[in-house]
C-alpha cells in the first residue's frame, strides 16, 4: 500500500468509520429481515444477526486502522530486527554509539547555547513587533548605531514620536539590598512607566508599574520577579507590601511579575524593577536632566512596520529631538556632531544582550566545529557499516533471492542506522545538558553573569531530531545502497569473499583522507585559539596580578556631610595599611579590568592628533602607594605625596606611552598639558613622574596612554564615592578580610563593601578566549581521535583482507621490513592526501576565526606545521599496529587458510 | 449450522467478491454474501465481519468502486461495482486459482 493511501486513510478515518458503520447497520437490518421472514421473533433476529456478524466495534476498529497498524507493525519488526542485530555486534554498537553520543551531544550542547543566547525571543507578547532604538551617524540602513540614550532624549522620543503603539526605556542597575556594611547585590532595572504594559507582562500578585508611577519627584515603588519573591521574600503571597532597602532607600513592593519574565537582556536576570524617576532618588534630583548621561536603552512596539520603516520615520524627527536635548556645555564641534545624529531602529524581539554581541560569533564558529566533528563521526560509522555490509552480503543476497525488494532491504538496513542515531541523540541530549552547565559556568563572571534559559524548546527538539535523522542518512544510506547492490547469484557462489572488499576499499580511502583533512582544519583552528589564550594569559599587564586584594566600596551613605568623606577615605586607608600581613595598601578610583573607566582628551603643546581618538587618554585618581601595591615600576620622577591634592596645578604621573605620544620623549618631567572643558580648557596638569605602561580595560587592548592624578586633585574626579582599596599581601584573603572589615566599620558602619582579588578580575576578561581555547581543543582532539580511528580501522581491515597476498609475498622472500613499508606506504598516501586538503581547508577556514585571535596570524605557519605534525604522529601510531600485525603474518598459516 | 459448511478459504475472498460483482453488476455487501452462499450451493459461507474490511481494501486498491444508493426496501446501502482494474485482477486471480486447484488435484490423484 502506498504512503499516500496510508496517510489519506489516517486523515479521513472518521469519514471512513462513519461509512462503515452505516454499511454494517444496513447489513444487520437485512439479515434480521431474513431471519424474521423465516419465523424468528424480531428481537431474536436482531440478536442472531449481531452474533453472526461478530464483534462490531472490533471490526470497525480493525478496518480503520488496518493500514496504519500494518505499517506500524512492519516498523516495529524492523526496529526489533535492528535492535537484535545491534545487540549481536556489541563492539560495533559501542563504537558507533560513543561516536554518535559525543558528536550529536556536542552539536546539541552548542545549539542549545546558541538558541538561548542568539535565537530565542523574549518571553513577552508579540516579540516580533519590538524594535530596539539606536543613534547613528548616517542614514545607512545596515549600520548598527550606539544603543544608549540620555533621559532628555528618551523623554523627547516618548512625547514627540508617533511611530510606536508603545515605547519604553530601560537601564540595568545593580541594587545594594543591605543597609551599610557588606554589600548584597541584586540585579535590577530602572524602567519607564509603560514598560510592563508595552511588553504585555502580567502580574502574579499585586500590580505592575504604570505610567502614573513614573513621574518626576516620585518616591519610588518596586516590582520584583517571581524568582526573587520566592528566594528572598518567602513567596509571592507575602512579597507585596514589604519594603526593600535599595542602595539605602526604603522602597515598597507593589507587585510580583510573571516568573517567566527575566527582563529584556538575555544572559541577565533582572529581579527588581523600579520606575525611571527613582534615578532622582538614587543619584540626586538633577540626574533626570543630565544631557551627557548615556545609560538608557529604548525599545518600541511597531506592529506591521519593519525596522527600516521605523528608522525612516525616526530619522525624520531626529533633528528636532537632538536640537531639544543639546548639551550646552559641549564644544561647538561636538555639538555640531550631536545635531547631525539620526535615530534608527533594529529588530528587538530577541532582546538586548551584551552576552550575545560577545558570544554570537564564537558560538556559530563552535557550531561549525561540532558539525565537522559529527561529519567525521558519520564517516567512521559509514566505514564500519560498509565493512559490516561486506560481511553481511551473504545474508542480504539470500534475502534478495528470496524475493525481498531492494527497497525493503535498504529500509531494513536504514532502520538500524536510524535506531543508532536516535539512541545516540538521546544519550547526546544527556551529555549536552551536562556540558551546557559546564560551559555556562565558564562564561559566567562577576562582571557578566550568564543566566540563560536553556530549557528544551521546539527549536532545540527539532534540531536534535533533524540532526539525528540527517546523521543516520549520512552514515547509513551509502552503505545500505552499496550492500544491496549485489547480484545474489555471484554472491552466493563466491561465498562472500573478496569481491566486496575491493569495492569497499575504493570508497573508504577517500573517506578516511577527508576525515583527516577535516580534523587537521579543526586542530589548526584549536591551535590558533589556544595560542591566543596563552598569548593573552602571558600578556604583561604592567602590574602583578597575584597577591592583590581589592575592596570595592561606596561611601555615598557614609556621612551626611560629603565634605568629610575624603578624610574618612584616608582614615580607612591608614588603618588598612596597618593590618598585619598587608605589605602595601592604596586607594584608587578605578582598578584595572573592572569594566569601569574614565577617559578624556589631552591637549599638549606641540601635539597634533591625526585622529581625534589618538588624543584620548585613560585617567585614574590614586593614592601615592598605588604603584608599589600594583607592582607598576616608577621609571623617573616621583610618586604622589601628601599635599599634592591641594596644589593649584594638578601634579600628574603618566605612563611611558603617554609621555612618548604627547611629548615625544621618555622623560617629560615638569611639562604640562590640559584637557578640554566645553570650548575652553582645564587648569594645567604638571608631570611629576613617569611609570611603566599598564592595561586598563582588557588584556588584548593596544596599550594606551594613562594619566594618574593624586587624591582630591583639582583635575580629579569630583564627587566620586565608589573607591577601591588595593591590599598587597602574602597571606590568604580570609585572614585579612575580618580586620579590613573592622577598619571600615570603625570609620563608618554605613560604608558599602565588596571584596575580590585582582587576579579574579583580570581572569574574568579571559572567559571568552578560555572557553574558545578549551572547547576548540576538545573538539579538535575529538575530531583527530575519530579520524585516526577511521584510519586504523581501514588499515586493519585491509591487512586482514590481504593476509593471503602478504603470505604469498613473504613466502616468495619479502622481509618483514618490506611488509611494514607496504602498509606504511599505503597509510602514507592517505595521510598525505588528508594533509594537503586539510592545509587548504585550514587556510580558508582560519579567516573565520581571525577576529578572535590575539598575537597570532590566521595563517600562522608554526601553528599549521604543529597541527600537521600532531596529525602525522597520531596517524603513524595508528598505522603501527596493523603494520606490525601484517609483518608477523606466518606465510604457511596464511596460505593454508585459503 | 452444518459443520461441513466451510468458511471461505483465506485469500479467495477477493476472487469470489470480484467474480460475483463481475457477473451480477452492482451489489451491496449483504447481497454479495447471499450470492456467494447461494452460488456455492451453501457450501461456502462468507464470514460477515471480514467482508467489509475486504471491500474497503479492494476499493482502495481500485478494483471496485462503492456508491451509496437505496434498496427496494428503501434502505440506504453501499453498492459496489467492479472496475477495469478489478477485471484484470480477477483474471489474474482466477488463473492462479486454477493453477493451484490443478496442482492440488494432480497431487491428490497421484498420491
Amino acid at each position: 500500500m502506498s504512503w499516500f493511501h496510508r496517510l489519506a486513510n489516517t486523515v479521513r478515518s472518521r469519514a471512513l468509520s462513519r461509512d462503515l458503520e452505516r454499511e454494517v447497520a444496513f447489513h444487520l437490518a437485512e439479515r434480521a429481515d431474513d431471519l424474521t421472514a423465516r419465523g424468528m421473533s424480531v428481537a431474536d433476529a436482531s440478536l442472531e444477526a449481531r452474533r453472526r456478524f461478530g464483534n462490531r466495534s472490533v471490526q470497525t476498529e480493525r478496518t480503520r486502522d488496518r493500514d496504519v497498524v500494518l505499517w506500524l507493525e512492519s516498523l516495529l519488526a524492523d526496529t526489533r530486527y535492528a535492535a537484535r542485530s545491534l545487540i549481536a555486534n556489541p563492539g560495533f554498537t559501542a563504537v558507533a554509539l560513543i561516536s554518535l553520543t559525543l558528536g550529536l551531544g556536542a552539536n546539541t550542547a552548542i545549539f542549545t547555547l546558541a538558541n538561548a543566547v542568539v535565537l530565542r525571543s523574549l518571553p513577552v507578547r508579540d516579540p516580533q513587533d519590538l524594535v530596539l532604538l539606536d543613534i547613528r551617524e548616517t542614514k545607512h540602513a545596515s549600520e548598527t548605531g550606539y544603543p544608549y540614550f540620555t533621559n532628555p532624549i528618551w523623554e523627547e522620543i516618548r512625547d514627540h514620536t508617533h511611530v510606536f503603539s508603545g515605547s519604553f526605556a530601560y537601564a540595568n542597575r545593580m541594587f545594594n539590598l543591605s543597609n551599610g556594611g557588606i554589600v548584597r547585590h541584586a540585579s535590577g532595572a530602572l524602567v519607564s512607566g509603560a514598560f510592563f504594559d508595552v511588553l504585555g507582562v502580567q502580574a502574579v500578585a499585586g500590580r505592575l508599574l504604570g505610567r502614573s508611577d513614573d513621574v518626576r519627584g516620585c518616591g519610588g515603588v518596586a516590582v520584583v520577579s517571581g524568582g526573587f519573591a520566592d528566594r528572598e521574600l518567602g513567596g509571592t503571597a507575602t512579597a507585596v507590601g514589604r519594603t526593600l532597602s535599595l542602595d539605602g532607600h526604603p522602597v515598597p513592593i507593589v507587585g510580583v511579575a510573571d516568573p517567566r519574565f527575566f527582563g529584556i537582556e538575555v544572559g541577565r536576570k533582572a529581579d527588581i524593577f523600579v520606575p525611571l524617576c527613582t534615578v532622582g532618588l538614587f543619584d540626586g534630583p538633577h540626574a533626570l536632566d543630565q544631557r551627557s548621561r548615556w545609560y538608557l536603552e529604548v525599545m518600541g512596539r511597531a506592529p506591521g512596520l519593519t525596522p527600516e520603516m521605523v528608522s525612516a520615520r525616526l530619522s525624520a524627527v531626529s533633528p528636532a529631538i537632538f536640537q531639544a536635548t543639546l548639551p550646552s556645555d559641549w564644544s561647538k564641534a561636538n555639538q555640531a556632531n550631536y545635531l547631525s545624529q539620526l535615530l534608527g531602529a533594529r529588530s528587538g524581539g530577541g532582546g538586548l544582550s551584551e552576552l550575545r554581541s560577545q558570544y554570537a560569533h564564537p558560538l556559530w564558529l563552535l557550531m561549525a566545529a561540532v558539525g565537522v566533528v559529527l561529519m567525521i563521526a558519520c564517516v567512521n560509522i559509514a566505514n564500519l557499516l560498509l565493512a559490516r555490509g561486506a560481511v553481511r552480503q551473504r545474508e542480504i543476497a539470500i534475502r534478495l533471492s528470496l524475493g525481498a525488494g531492494r527497497g525493503r532491504v535498504i529500509r531494513q538496513l536504514l532502520s538500524e542506522s536510524v535506531l543508532l542515531a536516535l539512541i545516540g541523540a538521546a544519550l547526546g541530549a544527556v551529555f549536552a545538558h551536562w556540558a551546557d552547565r559546564v560551559i555556562v559556568a565558564w562564561i559566567t563572571t562577576r562582571r557578566q553573569p550568564a543566566l540563560l534559559d536553556m530549557s528544551i524548546d521546539w527549536r532545540v527538539l527539532g534540531f536534535m531530531i533533524v540532526a539525528a535523522l540527517v546523521t543516520a542518512a549520512l552514515f547509513g544510506l551509502l552503505p545500505a545502497w552499496r550492500a544491496t547492490r549485489v547480484d545474489p547469484q555471484t554472491m552466493m557462489k563466491s561465498g562472500g569473499r573478496g569481491v566486496a572488499g575491493n569495492r569497499r576499499q575504493r570508497i573508504s580511502r577517500p573517506l578516511v583522507a577527508a576525515q583527516l583533512a577535516l580534523s587537521l582544519a579543526l586542530v589548526t583552528g584549536a591551535g590558533l585559539l589556544l595560542t591566543t589564550f596563552r598569548n593573552l594569559d602571558a600578556v604583561n599587564p604592567g602590574f602583578r596580578r597575584e597577591g592583590v586584594y581589592i575592596v570595592q566600596t561606596d561611601f555615598a551613605h557614609a556621612a551626611s556631610d560629603t565634605s568629610r568623606l575624603p578624610a574618612m577615605e584616608r582614615d580607612v586607608l591608614e588603618r588598612l595599611g596597618a593590618i598585619p600581613g598587608v605589605r602595601s595598601a592604596s586607594l584608587s578610583a578605578f582598578t584595572p579590568m573592572s569594566g569601569a573607566f574614565w577617559n578624556d582628551f589631552i591637549l599638549a603643546p606641540g601635539y597634533v592628533a591625526h585622529d581625534e581618538k589618538d588624543s584620548l587618554s585613560y585617567f585614574n585618581e590614586v593614592s601615592g602607594r598605588f604603584f608599589s601595591t600594583m607592582g607598576t615600576p616608577l621609571l623617573s620622577g616621583r610618586t604622589f605625596r601628601e599635599g599634592d591634592g591641594e596644589s593649584p596645578t594638578t601634579p600628574a604621573i603618566v605612563t611611558r606611552t603617554m609621555a612618548r605620544r604627547f611629548f615625544g620623549i621618555d622623560n617629560p618631567l615638569g611639562r604640562t598639558f590640559r584637557t578640554p572643558v566645553a570650548d575652553s580648557t582645564s587648569p594645567p596638569y604638571e608631570i611629576v613622574g613617569v611609570v611603566g605602561d599598564s592595561k586598563y580595560n582588557t588584556l588584548d587592548e593596544t596599550t594606551g596612554p594613562i594619566v594618574y592624578v593624586p587624591l582630591g586633585a583639582k583635575g580629579g574626579i569630583h564627587g566620586w564615592t565608589q573607591w577601591n582599596y588595593e591590599l598587597r599581601s602574602d597571606v590568604p584573603m580570609s585572614s585579612i578580610l575580618p580586620a579590613a572589615r573592622d577598619a571600615f566599620a570603625s570609620v563608618s558602619p554605613t560604608i558599602e563593601l565588596d571584596a575580590t582579588t585582582l587576579s579574579t578580575q583580570v581572569e574574568s576578561t579571559l572567559a571568552r578566549p578560555r572557553l574558545l581555547a578549551t572547547l576548540s581543543t576538545f573538539f579538535g582532539a575529538l575530531a583527530l581521535v575519530l579520524a585516526v580511528v577511521g584510519l586504523y580501522g581501514t588499515l586493519a581491515y585491509d591487512v586482514a583482507r590481504r593476509r593471503n597476498e602478504i603470505g604469498v609475498r613473504m613466502a616468495l622472500g619479502a622481509a618483514w621490513r618490506d611488509v611494514i613499508r607496504l602498509v606504511l606506504g599505503d597509510a602514507g598516501r592517505i595521510v598525505a592526501a588528508g594533509i594537503i586538503v586539510g592545509t587548504l581547508l585550514s587556510l580558508v577556514g582560519s579567516r573565520f576565526v581571525s577576529s578572535l585571535l590575539y598575537g597570532v596570524a590566521p595563517q600562522d605557519v608554526r601553528t599549521l606545521v604543529g597541527a600537521t605534525l600532531v596529525l602525522a604522529i597520531t596517524a603513524l601510531i595508528a598505522t603501527m599496529l596493523p603494520a606490525w600485525r601484517a609483518a608477523r603474518t606466518d606465510p604457511t598459516e596464511a596460505l593454508r587458510e585459503e | 449450522m452444518p459443520t461441513s459448511k466451510s468458511d471461505v478459504l483465506q485469500g479467495t475472498l477477493d476472487l469470489l467478491v470480484l467474480r460475483t460483482l463481475d457477473v451480477r453488476g452492482s451489489l451491496h455487501g449483504y447481497a454479495i454474501t447471499q450470492h456467494i452462499q447461494r452460488g456455492s450451493a451453501d457450501l461456502l459461507r462468507v464470514e460477515e465481519g471480514s467482508l467489509y474490511p475486504a471491500l474497503h481494501r479492494m476499493e482502495q486498491a481500485g478494483w471496485i468502486r462503492g456508491r451509496w444508493g437505496t434498496t427496494e426496501k428503501n434502505r440506504q446501502a453501499r453498492f459496489y461495482a467492479i472496475t477495469a482494474a478489478g477485471r484484470r485482477q480477477l483474471a489474474q486471480e482466477q488463473e492462479s486459482w486454477e493453477r493451484l486447484t490443478d496442482g492440488v488435484s494432480r497431487v491428490l490423484r497421484f498420491a
